[in-house]
């Protein structure tokens, strides 16, 4: 192993400063910059185009959040986590995969070995704030335990919220209830899939 | 050269010194051939039989891991015949292996996973039927039988490198298991190195597994900082949890192709100090250098920080007090004195190809673990002959040892003044050293020092047809009153002999401060700053500091190990606190890097003038050497004489005998977690007597004018009326004379 990424000791959190054009500081300077800033074409462009569908009446606002718009199975919004349908354990086998693939760098976990010497997922957390939903966990999964969902709203008074792996794990009543999604994305079971299982040898 | 045999591997010509086998030849040249079961410190196991071969005009197969080629051989690594062969192995191991690479710790380095993948091992044609196979629990390691491919790598490395020789094959064909040898559960010094070899999941570390895998650690490569072997270690780092987010090191790998490690090294890496700046401290740490007489340190530490103590002792005008390595210092300055040199001529390579093997005054099995795996290497590998001289049997040497010659405590002068004068009995001394043997009262030696002379004959006989001989020296010798002429002893050995010599250093870098700093004797004064050592001001990267500052695993610098060489180490976990070189540089010492000063470490005792990160730390895919440097040979001039020896010593009634237990070498593998701390007082029954205490009791023990408690505990490995008490948990000076005469008390409970 080389020795040449232990040479760099300027250990730095990667963030730099933009070059950003200085402000005027003399009273000239900041009246030119009104100027520009206030007589511009773009304003009246925007007054057109409200005035062209007042007159027009085609409206298609939709009344979120009372109404909202049907949205396809396969779209990437927030993660979920999914129960086996037998048992209704856990999925994740903690192979730490969709960690490692994660290119936001958003999705960490714990694992641990259990009473019984297996492995245990202790922790598992996945930063929405900077999440990029792209759904690399998901296709990586060999055990289609995350997957994506359907909910996109993320509001809330703390970013701690977005990181909560009990509101992506599905409720066990919901589980019961056969509601359970199941992704039909990469990696899921096709259709017909017991016609192409091969026979195991059984000799004995 | 006539004794190379020339022969064709896949139709290119190669050449085989003799003794190399046709693997080892194709591997020297790149060329590849599958193994499962190979290890190249060990003799081949020849269990997998993967590494199969043809050679041209020979019926059948040959396993090339253990064929010496011959002459003209014509040999193939791949045909259609090769192929399947292999490819049915695969299948074969494959057969109801478990399908749980998803959460198998080894996933990711799997050697079966490889070569399954490799051979494109698509379907199953075999079968056998499943058995129940308990996961063994056996303290620091896990079994699970079920993943196990019986490789016997582990069986094998065990035996011939660790000289443990604690597990093996239970044979029972398809139901063969690795089981504790002789035992019901694992009793060994828990090296760990079974679980390195291991190519599958079957052995693994109980505190790492299933705690992350492979692809997500963050390798360090660096030095392992419990003893002088300076092993090769690979760090392996993470983030410690989602609350915390600092990484810390999850376990420790080594190259066990070639290197072992040993338990202390592997299992205890968590010695690691976390604090912030703390300025307040900073300043009165600073204030304390200024108006102190003297900084007392130990030899924990890296050249780079003994160059700036060093730095400081100048600009400042202070002592530097550390016992340990001035001990060793005037050891090896009493030994450049008559040998010329700067340097002991031995190493560690040069144990494993000894064949004649004298260890003397140190108990190496726990002293120095990597010492201990050479000399074993060479026992199973050489058939070397191994002469073990101490008051002190050691179990763990019991397999290795040849011939044990037991000389009484503090008689170290009078014995190797015998050796000498046996080995040297034919060598071309100068007069003044003949005289010096001519006028040794040999009776007077051997009756106090309790060696026979039937015991030095025998000794010699077994000697008599070794070519590469080695002698060892521990830290009784060194520490010893008479330790300088011992050193001339030595020396005289090592230059008229074919005897390469082989000073073991008691702590990790005890060889680069005693070639770094200059020393001075520690007078008990006070207004000492202690530098991870004590003192009225303590900066240490250990508890009760007042000023902390980083643990070795969290810094880069240098060691210098018992081979001579220096060896880079780097930052496995950040520490965000001030260092030494803060420290240095608010003194006026100014660099901005402790590294820094790598490439001006003292050219006078070998130091070369390179750079930090001009050093490497890996070893070749053959087995090559190229960390760091060799320190340069550096004459002295030959000025010392011999003298006389003194009236030998007597050490009676109840001696203790200061030695750690397996794992433990200092405050550092105190801290970690997962290694055994165990503090007790072992003695024999005739210790027990003699000092009049039973198992279990609380003890006083009284030498010189100290005082600790301890609990005793039998042991019945031990004999005679020698105990072993502990150095690890700080409450003795490790660098004393190891033999100390006590009184041990009971303590009686009111």
């Amino acid at each position: 192993m080389k020795n040449e990424q232990f040479n760099n000791r300027n250990v730095s959190n990667g963030y730099f400063l933009v070059d950003i054009e200085d402000y005027p500081t003399d009273g000239w300077g900041k009246f030119k910059r009104v100027v520009k800033r206030t007589f511009r074409g773009e304003l009246f462009v925007g007054l057109w185009v409200v005035l062209r569908e007042m007159i027009k009446f085609d409206i298609h606002t939709i009344q979120y959040p009372a109404e909202k718009m049907p949205i396809g199975p396969r779209y990437r919004a927030v993660h979920e986590m999914k129960r086996l349908w037998e048992s209704g354990t856990e999925r994740c086998i903690g192979c730490g995969l969709c960690e490692k693939i994660c290119i936001s760098n958003c999705i960490q976990m714990d694992t641990r070995i259990d009473e019984n010497s297996r492995k245990e997922v202790s922790e598992y957390s996945i930063n929405l704030g900077r999440c990029i939903f792209c759904g690399y966990c998901a296709e990586v999964c060999p055990e289609l335990a995350i997957t994506h969902g359907g909910r996109y709203e993320n509001a809330s008074e703390q970013r701690e919220h977005f990181v909560m792996y009990e509101d992506m794990l599905t409720p066990i009543d919901k589980l019961k209830s056969g509601n359970q999604l199941e992704f039909e994305g990469f990696g899921a079971i096709t259709p017909h899939e017991d016609e192409r299982v091969k026979k195991t040898p059984l000799a004995y | 050269m006539n004794d190379l045999i020339n022969f064709k591997i896949d139709g290119i010509q190669v050449e085989a010194k003799k003794g190399e086998t046709i693997l080892s030849v194709a591997r020297k040249n790149g060329i590849y051939i599958p193994t499962m079961c190979y290890i190249s410190k060990t003799t081949p196991c020849a269990s997998c039989r993967m590494c199969v071969v043809e050679a041209k005009d020979v019926n059948g197969f040959v396993l090339s891991c253990n064929t010496p080629p011959i002459e003209g051989i014509e040999i193939t690594t791949n045909s259609k015949e090769l192929e399947n062969e292999r490819i049915n192995i695969m299948k074969l191991y494959d057969v109801n292996h478990p399908l749980e690479c998803g959460v198998c710790d080894k996933s990711g380095e799997c050697d079966l996973q490889n070569k399954t993948l490799e051979f494109g091992v698509a379907q199953q044609n075999f079968t056998a039927r499943d058995q129940a196979r308990k996961i063994e629990h056996w303290g620091l390691i896990n079994y699970d039988p079920s993943l196990c491919i019986l490789c016997e790598k582990c069986v094998h490395v065990c035996n011939e490198v660790i000289g443990d020789d604690a597990i093996d094959v239970k044979f029972g064909g398809y139901s063969s298991t690795i089981i504790p040898k002789n035992a019901d559960t694992l009793d060994c010094t828990f090296c760990g190195e079974c679980i390195a070899v291991c190519p599958v999941g079957a052995l693994v570390s109980s505190n790492f597994q299933y705690s992350a895998n492979a692809w997500e650690l963050r390798r360090v490569p660096a030095t392992c900082a419990h003893c002088s072997a300076g092993c090769s270690l690979e760090y392996e780092t993470k983030y410690s949890g989602i609350d915390n987010g600092f990484e810390s090191i999850f376990r420790v790998k080594n190259n066990f192709e070639f290197t072992s490690l040993c338990g202390a090294g592997r299992f205890g890496f968590d010695f690691e100090n976390r604090a912030l700046k703390d300025e307040n401290a900073f300043v009165k740490a600073v204030d304390a250098l200024k108006n102190a007489k003297a900084i007392r340190f130990s030899s924990m530490i890296t050249n780079e920080e003994a160059h700036i103590l060093q730095l400081l002792k100048e600009k400042l005008g202070i002592q530097l007090f550390n016992e340990d390595a001035r001990k060793f210092q005037e050891f090896m300055n009493s030994y450049s004195s008559v040998s010329g040199k700067k340097h002991h001529s031995g190493s560690l390579d040069a144990i494993k190809q000894a064949d004649a093997i004298i260890v003397i005054g140190t108990r190496i099995a726990t002293d120095n673990p990597g010492v201990r795996y050479a000399i074993t290497t060479a026992r199973k590998h050489n058939g070397a002959k191994i002469v073990y001289a101490h008051p002190l049997e050691d179990a763990l040497l019991q397999n290795t040892v040849t011939q044990f010659m037991k000389y009484e405590v503090g008689t170290e002068e009078g014995v190797l003044a015998l050796l000498a004068n046996a080995i040297l009995q034919e060598a071309d001394l100068s007069d003044a050293e003949r005289a010096f043997f001519n006028e040794l009262d040999l009776g007077y030696l051997e009756a106090e020092s309790n060696i026979g002379h039937e015991e030095i004959l025998q000794m010699m006989k077994s000697f008599s047809r070794a070519k590469n001989r080695i002698l060892i020296i521990g830290n009784d010798l060194i520490a010893h009153d008479r330790a300088l002429n011992i050193a001339k002893l030595a020396a005289l050995i090592e230059k008229y002999t074919t005897f390469s010599l082989v000073v073991v250093p008691n702590e990790v870098n005890t060889l680069g401060v005693s070639l770094i700093a200059e020393l001075d004797k520690d007078e008990d004064i006070i207004d000492v700053v202690g530098y991870n050592a004590r003192g009225n001001f303590l900066i240490s990267s250990l508890k009760f500091a007042n000023l902390a500052v980083p643990a070795l695993n969290q810094q880069e610098g240098t060691f210098v190990s018992i081979d001579n060489r220096v060896l880079p180490t780097n930052v496995s976990v950040s520490f965000d606190g001030y260092t030494l070189n803060d420290l240095a540089s608010a003194c006026g010492i100014n660099s901005k890097n402790t590294i820094d000063y790598t490439s001006m470490l003292n050219p006078k005792s070998g130091f070369k003038n390179l750079n930090f990160d001009s050093l490497e730390n890996y070893l070749s895919p053959l087995g090559d050497d190229v960390r760091g440097y060799l320190l340069d040979e550096v004459e002295c001039s030959i000025s010392g004489e011999l003298e006389s020896i003194e009236d030998l010593p007597e050490f009676n009634g109840t001696v203790i005998y200061n030695s750690n237990p397996v794992l433990q070498f200092n405050a550092y593998t105190n801290i970690a977690k997962q290694l055994e701390k165990d503090t007790a007082l072992r003695g024999s029954a005739q210790f027990a007597a003699c000092a009049k205490i039973s198992d279990g009791d609380r003890v006083e023990i009284r030498f010189g004018s100290k005082m600790i408690t301890r609990d005793f505990k039998l042991d019945n490995n031990l004999k005679g009326t020698i105990a072993l008490n502990p150095t690890f948990d700080d409450v003795v000076d490790a660098s004393r004379y190891r033999f100390e005469k006590s009184k041990i008390m009971r303590v009686v409970h009111e």
